[in-house]
């Protein structure tokens, strides 16, 4: 099923913030409202509006830091409009986005701000799901969860673990130029040989790190978005869905069903995706814009296998030729290559949960990337292959 | 039978789910299946997927299938999983059902060697307590070389 373009370029970014990047723990004390308030702030400079002026707040993956709070914090004159995206784990976040870009677009507000913020206290663990007598079975990660999808890809594709180690290797060198990345030495194949096995295929170098932080993008229509202090970054599609049965596949049922019995009952060919396929059609749908119209992409890299798989599902290249894609060199700011994580990642510059990589797509659509394409015109977001619903976006001038 | 792991914790009963833990308990595995249409699902939940039928019953599988994915966790969580050493979590695809139907499970009997995708497998059940057993799996052929090769090769 397609769909129409009637959203494409009615709202638009106008102002990101972020507050520093820190490992696990590093702001427990402070909390994560306090370091959204900070993103916010930053964010309200960064357009030039005044915080009061944002009357419509979203978030996703059950953020803790509601809008009703934010809105009563900031001396909101008229709060009008929040919306949440279900699920855990980045996958929602294009929801967020769209949730926004529909309120914007549609009068239901004037701007509207999405917020992100983490300290471990305020959402448990995000490297750690399920009970503390421990699952039946062992499954006790998302790692591990990702691991059976990557091992599935490795069985019917012939990838490899040195495939995956390429995506280590890119994160590493775009955050070598970030100044923010926690992650910014460089890594070889060998380093990805000698890191240690955590769940088998995965190695420790195929994991981002938990983070704490806090994130905030300002959207507003196409129209308010011309007079702000920012060019404006155009919100050209976003799109948000699962394939049939998809449910939480990669996580056993974990999350939405009977958490202790298990099923992963993805029909073998979105198995081995980040759950996008039906997205990425959406997406391109949406923009009117296929694969080959994307300068820069900024894919969910929580775990390396996913952005292979992210690569395809995107339709970069046919489904299983992803790691062949990445370790033959089509990965990169070349030319003929595609830029791909341009700051790092979560696998490098910070595990923000996606947000990031949406500074990153407006960065580069400003001109203003560490590791800048020239002429950027469209760049994609894809939120983190997880439980549906999955999502992605495309931005652009 | 086999000594549950340490670590390994046991299921959550719920009126909805009591059922598949408890015939597993009796050395049996059985699939939720729909009344009407007669599709398989799992895990548990209250309607049928095809055709939307409340009506459904515990029904007896054949118990044997396939590994349709795995992974060896060499780093534990927690220091009681550690002491089972490195473990398997796997996923396996059940023959002699209507419509797919995988189990997240553990594969017994086997190593980082001889554990690998559309391996042939049988259930086997992991004693909870005097009631409930976790169905899990274990190879459906001896992994001696040359049976590893045939089995590999036995016909879907
Ligand atoms: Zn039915």
């Amino acid at each position: 099923m397609t769909q129409d373009e009637w959203l494409k370029g009615k709202a638009a970014v106008v102002g990101i913030g972020h507050t520093a990047y820190g490992r696990r723990g590093q702001f427990v004390e402070r909390g994560s409202f306090s370091l959204v308030i900070e993103a916010v702030q930053k964010a309200c400079d960064d357009a030039g509006i005044d915080p009061r002026d944002i009357d419509g707040w979203t978030s996703y993956s059950n953020d803790v830091n509601q809008g009703g709070l934010l809105a009563a914090a900031f001396g909101t004159k008229r709060l009008r409009f929040t919306g949440m995206g279900w699920g855990g784990g980045g996958g929602a976040m294009g929801g967020a986005y769209l949730y926004a870009a529909m309120a914007v677009a549609t009068g239901q507000a004037d701007y509207v701000a999405v917020v992100r913020g983490v300290t471990m206290p305020d959402n448990g663990r995000f490297g750690r799901m399920g009970t503390t007598e421990g699952p039946p079975y062992g499954l006790m990660t998302p790692g591990q969860a990702f691991a059976l999808a990557a091992r599935r890809h490795m069985y019917r594709f012939g990838t490899t673990t040195d495939d995956f180690a390429q995506i280590a290797i890119n994160a590493r060198l775009m955050a070598s130029k970030n100044p923010d990345a926690r992650f910014r030495d460089t890594i070889t194949l060998e380093d990805h040989h000698n890191s240690p096995i955590i769940c088998d295929p995965l190695h420790k170098l195929d994991f981002c790190m938990e983070s704490e932080f806090g994130t905030c993008v300002i959207l507003t229509s196409a129209e308010r978005a011309k007079d702000l202090k920012q060019p404006p970054v155009s919100l050209l599609s976003a799109a948000m869905g699962a394939p049939p049965r998809w449910g939480d596949a990669m996580f056993g049922g974990w999350g939405g069903g009977d958490e202790n019995v298990g099923g992963q009952y993805a029909p073998d060919d979105d198995y081995v995706t980040g759950g996008h396929r039906t997205v990425a059609e959406d997406l391109y749908a949406k923009a009117g814009l296929g694969p080959n119209d994307v300068d820069v992409a900024e894919i969910y890299d929580h775990f390396t296998p996913m952005v292979i798989m992210g690569i395809e599902d995107f339709q970069f290249c046919k489904k299983g030729e992803g790691g062949g894609f990445v370790s033959d060199g089509k990965i990169g700011l070349g030319p003929g290559q595609l830029p791909l994580n341009t700051h790092g990642g979560n696998l490098a510059e910070v595990y923000a949960h996606g947000m990031t990589h949406v500074f990153e797509a407006v960065r580069q659509i400003r001109g203003t990337s560490y590791n800048q394409v020239p002429d950027a015109e469209v760049a994609l977001v894809v939120a983190g292959a997880s439980m549906a619903p999955t999502s992605a976006m495309l931005f652009g001038k | 039978m086999s000594e549950r792991m340490p670590g390994f914790g046991a299921p959550h009963l719920t009126a909805l789910n009591e059922g598949y833990w408890k015939a597993a308990g009796q050395g049996r595995l059985v699939i939720q299946r729909c009344d009407d249409c007669g599709t398989h699902r799992h895990v548990p939940v209250e309607i049928c997927y095809q055709c939307h039928s409340r009506n459904w019953h515990w029904d007896e599988v054949p118990g044997t299938g396939r590994v349709f994915s795995y992974t060896w966790v060499d780093r534990p969580l927690s220091p009681e999983l550690a002491q089972a050493g490195v473990y398997n979590i796997s996923v396996v695809e059940l023959d002699g059902v209507v419509g797919t139907i995988r189990l997240l499970t553990n594969v017994f009997g086997v190593d980082k060697d001889t554990l690998e995708c559309d391996l042939p497998v049988k259930v086997a059940f992991d004693r909870v307590d005097d009631e409930i057993a976790l169905p899990v799996f274990e190879p459906a052929f001896a992994l001696n070389e040359a049976e590893r090769v045939s089995a590999g090769k036995v016909s879907a």
